[in-house]
């Protein structure tokens, strides 16, 4: 196998690690702040299942998580769902990075100082306004750093899809390895997520200096 | 009358902090409220800005009741919508500024008059860029908090205050977190507003400065006014003994 072809090979992988990681930024960074803000709620039982969420998530391997969402329907519930691969992995990505950023937004809101609230409130905003004007801007400039390392976080984690089976650049670059007995598949999984975390961290770094007009 | 506050009390769990007070504020009038700390000062003007809900009493802005006790004993205040009019009669300084930083100078300014009061771009930036001259800071409309001196964000919060176009005007230690150096303009800016007759409540440590520019001092220890009059009798001719106390710290 030449070099071209194994790139080509894997440049499909490339493409489904890709497809992982936006689908679960896509969802997670929303859903984030549905659940931060849901820890919040009145109600004491919207609370408490938001916590046992966040504990569930972050006291097991994703690995794990993608394995209960990809088998859980059918041995736990007893439906079949048919093929339901794609959609439990993103549901899995999705629903645990959810968690992460929501702790992180829940920092972020409560590093806030509290006369921010009272000034907007003296002055007559609504709780919606307050919360969109005046306190999310000053928490998405707080929260980049924690964000930029989750993200990094995400793009290595990509590698988790192999769980399902699905063909993810990492998994690729073993098959290849293997049929081929080369380390080069290795390299190259290497070289990609080493640009993908280079870019990343690029763009995060622009937006945290397009953030710093203020202090 | 501006504003009347009838026989507030307000607890904070068991601890009561305010114990049936009463006090007005007519147009055009300057209250100064001096007391040692943990007396009540501050948790008054948040129950007087609705920041804090009080347990009793009444509040009555412009003859309209804001809040009031019911028959079984509990307050009751009027509902959200005119609960937003209440607040936009009265306008609060704090100790801290409590600037929004992520808003540039003008736009602290401008902000609240246009989406919350629904002014026009135009006015709102006319009415602010008077205000700014009026506090010396024309210059700075395009500068962020963080770029200010304490005193000089201490005068961008009046004028954010006084963009709202309120009826009266609360201050909670306006100098209290200033260097002493900077006490002096955000004082000097206060007196002009007094000059032009505007209705100010104003909770201070400046004595000097409370005995010039008020029509009345209240003194507060315990959560009750012990004393109140024109300044000149209660700063020269104290009644009670806690006054005349509280007072002696400040002589030298
Ligand atoms: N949010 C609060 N929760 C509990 N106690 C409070 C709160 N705010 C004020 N207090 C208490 O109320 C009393 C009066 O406080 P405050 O109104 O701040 O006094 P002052 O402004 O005169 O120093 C103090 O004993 C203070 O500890
Ligand atoms: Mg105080």
């Amino acid at each position: 196998m030449t070099l071209s072809t194994m790139l080509s090979t894997m440049s499909a992988g490339m493409l489904r690690s890709f497809a992982v990681f936006t689908l679960t930024l896509l969802g997670s960074l929303p859903l984030g702040m549905v659940v931060a803000l849901l820890k919040k709620s009145r109600f004491g039982l919207v609370r408490a299942i938001i916590n046992v969420y966040i504990s569930v998530i972050r006291g097991t391997p994703l690995m794990l998580q993608l394995l209960v969402w990809y088998f859980g329907p059918f041995y736990l519930l007893g439906i079949n769902i048919g093929d339901w691969r794609f959609p439990a992995l993103i549901l899995g990505f999705v629903l645990n990075y959810a968690a992460y950023f929501a702790e992180i937004y829940r920092g972020g809101i409560e590093s806030i100082p509290v006369g921010q609230y009272e000034a907007a409130e003296v002055l007559g905003y609504s709780r919606t306004q307050t919360f969109m004007r005046i306190i999310l801007p000053q928490v998405v400039k707080r929260i980049m750093p924690s964000v930029t390392n989750e993200v990094i976080t995400l793009v290595k984690d990509t590698s988790l899809a192999f769980t399902l089976a699905y063909q993810e650049v990492f998994s690729l670059a073993k098959q290849i390895s293997a049929s081929q007995t080369s380390f080069m598949p290795f390299l190259i999984a290497g070289v990609f997520y080493f640009v993908a975390n280079y870019v990343v961290e690029f763009a995060m770094s622009r937006i945290e200096k397009a953030l710093d007009y203020y202090k | 009358m501006i504003l009347e506050m009838n026989n507030i009390s307000k607890r904070f769990g068991s601890n009561e902090v305010l114990k049936d007070i009463s006090f007005n504020v007519d147009k055009g009038e300057v209250v100064s409220i001096i007391g040692p700390s943990g007396s009540g000062k501050s948790t008054l003007l948040r129950c007087a800005t609705f920041l804090e809900t009080i347990d009793g009493g009444e509040i009555v802005y412009m003859g309209k009741r804001a809040a009031h006790t019911d028959a079984s004993g509990n307050a009751v205040y009027v509902d959200h919508k005119e609960l937003r009019q209440f607040r936009s009669y009265c306008g609060l300084v704090f100790q801290q500024f409590n600037l929004f930083p992520h808003y540039s100078i003008l736009k602290n300014l401008i902000d609240a008059p246009m989406h919350v009061q629904g002014r026009s771009k135009v006015e709102a930036e006319a009415t602010a860029m008077d205000l700014l001259g009026k506090m010396g800071i024309a210059d700075k409309a395009d500068a962020y908090p963080y770029q200010l001196s304490g005193g000089q964000q201490q005068r961008v919060a009046i004028a954010r205050a006084l963009a709202m176009k309120p009826e009266i005007l609360f201050f909670d230690e306006p100098t209290s977190a200033l260097d002493p150096e900077l006490t002096g303009e955000v004082l000097k800016v206060i007196r002009r507003l007094a000059d032009e007759h505007m209705t100010m409540v104003v909770v201070t440590h400046e004595m000097p400065f409370a005995k010039a520019v008020s029509n009345r001092v209240l003194f507060m220890d315990g959560g009750v006014v012990v004393e109140q009059g024109d300044p000149i009798s209660v700063f020269e001719n104290p009644q009670e003994e806690r006054t005349k106390q509280f007072l002696r710290v400040f002589e030298r």
